[in-house]
């Protein structure tokens, strides 16, 4: 117990350390993120992760031999408020670049502002389509819209041997983007497509739309939904018998505390996700991953958030990376720079294809996605 | 029929846990004419309650549910003699704002200590379900229902049997003549809001272990209550126990046989039907409408 | 004493973007304004008929979708091969739409809700909003869904003699939003001080006696819901039009408790408690964000909430009135209380 309330204090004094202690000409970075309302734990620790690299760039001299500054603020889970956070950012703090919003909606609702402001924003956990398809060339994103995901998923289908499919999916952008994407990529390979069941994001109970799909003939549920409600519909499946195969998507579940909260509901249930922190061995920049883990665990925050966090770590460095290679802290060089940024982050290589209508695209990163597999306790890699 | 089967004991369990909110709330409602917006929040603290009393103090699950009970009724308590005693006789918009107030600063206040991410609480039965033919439900699932089932026997036993329940019966009928014969008026409301209090903090700790415990779980919860207590007629608690068992239904078989994305409109759209038909509720004495 | 506040601060306010330039303040006060202009639409409903809506939110929201799907146009099956299809108009009549159509909403769930009064109301409204909200979430091929609207043209307006302008600056849209705040209190004042707000007041005091005076309840309940679920209609088209992106949040919960704050903090019945409830309210937020952590800006929020209704339950507006008049009666030596219907301003 004590635990949380000493870290929430210590992130408490950690933000508004961050806020006078910076000096006059540090280059300021806006993060606008849900840290009260219904996505706050997912908010919290993107912004710590941001923070982790923030540290460590500072620590080597910062970026244009200055320190770089991370500007947080909270969106509070709402879109209006999400708006109005851009605004304060660019106008008040007159931060050069931005990263955000964690959700689609909220995200979307920031999308305008930046084209009013003329300033870039780095996207790093929203994955609707429509962010980077509707002609915004300030947005740059590094996470993966399911579109992306199911044609990573696509070579593994026939070797798992999927047959026929049921989604369960959040009714959100999220979700539906999911088995809409994931739909078209499976009929394409020639495997059925069953149900298409939805929840809200808030709900609880989810046995009726587990009973449902208990009586179909697919072989294979796949669920897109936040770590808090897999982690319901692994228990709320084993309860009821549900026996089929598992492949959940959106690389948001957090595998380690669903192990921790589901037990063994949760075994072979299968992960498609970008970050692989159990064997950091295996990442593509495995020094990097060990640096980021180790700072992860010595400021006390849990090991299961680290599959979240990651994306503010990879997101700050690739705005650092962008402002290093502009030369400059203003926002046009900055959009422009983003187009030249190549380095190898947690998940893969970072850097920005065009996306959407011609002469107005928004850059889209391609991360590595993989397949992992809970098992006895234990979470590994799924060798096909 | 299988499917059916499956169907009907889902909504038996969820029934149970929706029936204990609402009796909570409509005894506030209707003996204080208080609207309870603190209702999802004590709903969430006795979740918490529960989360801390097994894992940080380490009590046994069936020590730490009574645990949780008493922590919500003394948290009840607490905002009646604070918030509530001094605004006697106010609007009763200006009392639910009151609770929106507080139910915020809860909210946020358990978010500032524990931090939004989700909490698991043990529980003490076997993961592997009990299954008879087609049909399965967990242990743990089984054990809120009869546990459920036990607390509302309890709280109608309380309210029907004992000299408080009487006054409380009496309270609710009319406060201004129950003071005439010499009940203490004051006692019975905070009496009644620790009671509805402890039992919505009940529900939260029978449901913590069955899903998980956040700041925001009790949102949907309260929305919910609101639209039992409405259903089953107010101050009404075999209305409220039925209006549990109905919505839960309701919510079951709309979400398995029309459409999973209108699961919560089945349930809103069943409370409008009812109350355009019998404005009073199914259960409710007539003559109490507003 | 109160009434000539709103003048005055309508003055103010007016005056405000010659000096205030700082863009993140005037969308505060353009977001906590369009919120108010919902919470004058409210008072009309819980102020002056006693009836408590907590699905406001909805007709906001209606007005919202109306105004933007109205300006981007759809492409909806009905029956078979039966479509609608609409191509997109000029933004001036999404306005319109969203307002008739609310207040189309406001008219039909009020003659359908009417039959009940008090809690059981409130809860018939925050029903009808959350099936509002569900269906603006699962009708995908007309609201996109939880995809979102995207891309809504910002507001044009047409003078006479002058051409059309097209709504860029935050000062434009502030003004929009004022000026629609000015109309909707106006309304909303000439309306209480008719012949329909005394019917609606003696609604509030005694239904009974009302009626038995020869009152007709439900059309005097119902055509006050129609208006305010037009005026709140309105707010949502501007919200449409100025952040040029909608989707299902628009029916968050949360805004209905922000407008019913506002009301009943700044006083309810009182024509300029919307008008201080939403000041505080609307720049509250904004005042403590830079000093203190998220959580705990909640926590003070919900403080200043329970504490303002401590001091003054019935609002600040009717307190002031009662503060203007002590004061005022204090050098005159007349102590004598002058009778005050509850709710009048």
């Amino acid at each position: 117990m004590p635990t949380y309330r000493i870290a929430s204090i210590a992130a408490l004094a950690m933000a508004l350390l961050a806020g006078p202690a910076a000096a006059e000409d540090a280059i300021k970075i806006g993060v606008n993120q849900p840290l009260t309302g219904a996505f706050a734990a997912s908010g919290s620790y993107v912004v710590n992760g941001a923070k982790i690299a923030a540290d460590e760039i500072n620590a080597k001299g910062g970026v244009l031999g200055k320190k770089i500054q991370l500007v947080v603020e909270d969106n509070k889970s709402n879109p209006t408020e999400a708006a109005a956070v851009a605004e304060k950012l660019i106008t008040s703090d007159k931060t050069p670049v931005m990263m955000g919003a964690w959700g689609s909606s909220l995200t979307l609702a920031v999308l305008p502002k930046l084209e009013e402001y003329e300033i870039p924003m780095l996207v790093e956990t929203s994955s609707s389509g429509k962010i980077t398809t509707s002609g915004n060339p300030f947005v740059f994103r590094i996470s993966p819209p399911s579109a992306l995901e199911a044609e990573a998923f696509a070579p593994m289908v026939e070797k798992l041997g999927v047959k026929k499919v049921d989604f369960l999916v959040i009714n959100n952008d999220w979700g539906r983007g999911a088995a809409v994407d994931f739909g078209k990529m499976l009929k394409g390979k020639g495997v059925q497509v069953g149900l298409t069941e939805t929840m809200d994001a808030g709900a609880q109970d989810m046995s009726a739309q587990l009973a449902k799909i208990k009586g179909t003939d697919s072989d294979t549920l796949m669920i897109t939904a936040a770590v808090d409600q897999l982690t319901l519909v692994f228990k709320q499946m084993a309860a009821m018998g549900v026996k089929k195969r598992v492949v959940t998507t959106g690389g948001s579940q957090n595998p380690d505390q669903i192990l921790a909260q589901a037990g063994s509901a949760a075994d072979k249930t299968m992960h498609l996700t970008t970050f692989l922190p159990w064997s950091p061995e295996k990442t593509p920049d495995p020094k990097a991953t060990a640096y980021f883990l180790g700072e992860w665990k010595n400021r006390g925050y849990p090991f299961a958030g680290s599959t979240e966090s990651f994306r503010g770590y990879d997101g700050i460095r690739t705005i650092a990376a962008a402002i290093e290679k502009a030369g400059s802290t203003d926002p046009k060089a900055i959009q422009k720079a983003f187009w030249d940024v190549s380095f190898i982050g947690l998940n893969g290589p970072i850097a920005f294809v065009k996306a959407g209508p011609e002469g107005k695209e928004s850059g889209q990163s391609k991360p590595g996605v993989y397949l992992i597999e809970i098992a006895d306790g234990a979470i590994g890699e799924v060798k096909l | 029929m299988d499917q059916f089967l499956q169907h009907l004991v889902n909504a038996m369990v969820l029934g149970g846990a929706y029936a204990l909110l609402g009796i909570g709330l409509t005894l506030i409602f209707g003996i204080m004419n208080v609207v309870n917006f603190t209702h999802g929040a004590l709903y969430t603290f006795g979740a918490y309650a529960m989360f801390i009393a097994s894992t940080a103090l380490g009590l046994n699950f069936f020590v730490a549910l009574p645990f949780s009970i008493v922590a919500g009724l003394a948290l009840g308590a607490a905002i009646e003699l604070t918030l509530l005693r001094p605004l006697r006789g106010a609007d009763i918009d200006t009392t639910m704002l009151v609770m929106i107030g507080a139910g915020i600063i809860l909210q946020s206040g358990t978010l500032w200590i524990f931090g939004g991410v989700a909490k698991a609480i043990p529980s003490p039965f076997p993961d592997a379900p009990l299954t008879l033919g087609s049909v399965s439900i967990s242990w743990l699932r089984l054990f809120v229902l009869v546990a459920a089932a036990a607390l509302i026997a309890l709280a109608y036993a309380m309210i029907n049997g004992t000299r408080l329940g009487r006054a409380m019966r009496a309270t609710f009928q009319d406060s201004d003549a129950a003071a005439l014969m010499g009940v203490n008026v004051r006692f019975i409301y905070t009496a009644t809001f620790a009671l509805g209090s402890s039992l919505a903090a009940a529900a939260g700790a029978l449901l913590g272990p069955v899903y998980v415990v956040f700041p925001q779980m009790g949102d949907l919860a309260a929305v919910k209550a609101f639209a039992i207590v409405i259903l089953g007629g107010l101050g009404s608690i075999t209305g409220a126990a039925l209006g549990g068992f109905i919505l839960a239904l309701a919510e079951e078989f709309g979400a398995g046989y029309v459409s999973s994305g209108y699961r919560d409109a089945m349930g809103f759209l069943i409370i409008i039907a009812v109350l355009l038909a019998k404005p009073t509720g199914l259960f409710a004495r007539a003559e109490r409408v507003g | 004493m109160t009434r000539y506040l709103p003048p005055a601060i309508l003055v103010v306010l007016a005056l405000l973007p010659l000096v205030l330039k700082d863009p993140y303040l005037l969308n505060a006060l353009i977001t906590g304004g369009i919120f108010t202009i919902g919470a004058i639409s409210l008072n009309l409903l819980l102020g002056y008929t006693g009836q408590l809506s907590l699905g406001h939110i909805a007709f906001f929201g209606i007005g919202a979708y109306a105004s933007a799907l109205t300006t981007l146009g759809f492409d909806i099956g009905i029956f078979g091969d039966f479509r609608i299809v609409h191509e997109g108009w000029h933004p001036f009549a999404g306005f319109i739409v969203a307002i008739l159509l609310s207040g189309a909403c406001g008219y039909v769930v009020g003659r359908l809700s009417f039959r009940v009064r008090g809690a059981y109301f409130v809860i018939v409204t925050i029903c009808f909003a959350e099936v509002v909200r569900l269906v603006a979430l699962n009708w995908v091929e007309l609201t996109q869904g939880p995809l979102a609207l995207t891309a809504i043209p910002q507001m044009k307006i047409g003078f006479p003699g002058l051409g059309e302008i097209t709504l860029r600056t935050k000062a434009q849209n502030y003004y929009l939003m004022l000026a629609v705040a000015a109309l909707a209190y106006v309304v909303v004042a000439r309306l209480v001080s008719s012949r329909f707000g005394r019917a609606m007041r003696g609604l509030k005091e005694n239904e009974q006696l009302a009626i038995s005076v020869g009152v007709n309840a439900t059309r005097t309940l119902t055509v006050a819901a129609a208006i305010s679920a037009a005026i709140a209609g309105a707010a949502g088209s501007i919200y449409a039009h100025y952040f040029r992106i909608i989707d299902p949040d628009v029916f968050l919960f949360t805004y209905t408790v922000t407008m019913v704050i506002m009301v009943v903090s700044g006083g309810k019945g009182a024509l300029a408690g919307p008008v201080i409830g939403g000041l505080i309210f609307g720049t509250l937020p904004v005042a403590l964000r830079p000093y203190m952590a998220p959580e705990a800006q909640w926590i003070v929020y919900g403080a200043v909430l329970i504490a303002i209704l401590f001091l003054m339950p019935r609002g600040i507006a009717p307190y002031l009135d009662d503060w203007f008049a002590s004061r005022r009666r204090a050098p005159a030596r007349a102590p004598v209380a002058q009778p005050q219907l509850e709710g009048q301003p």
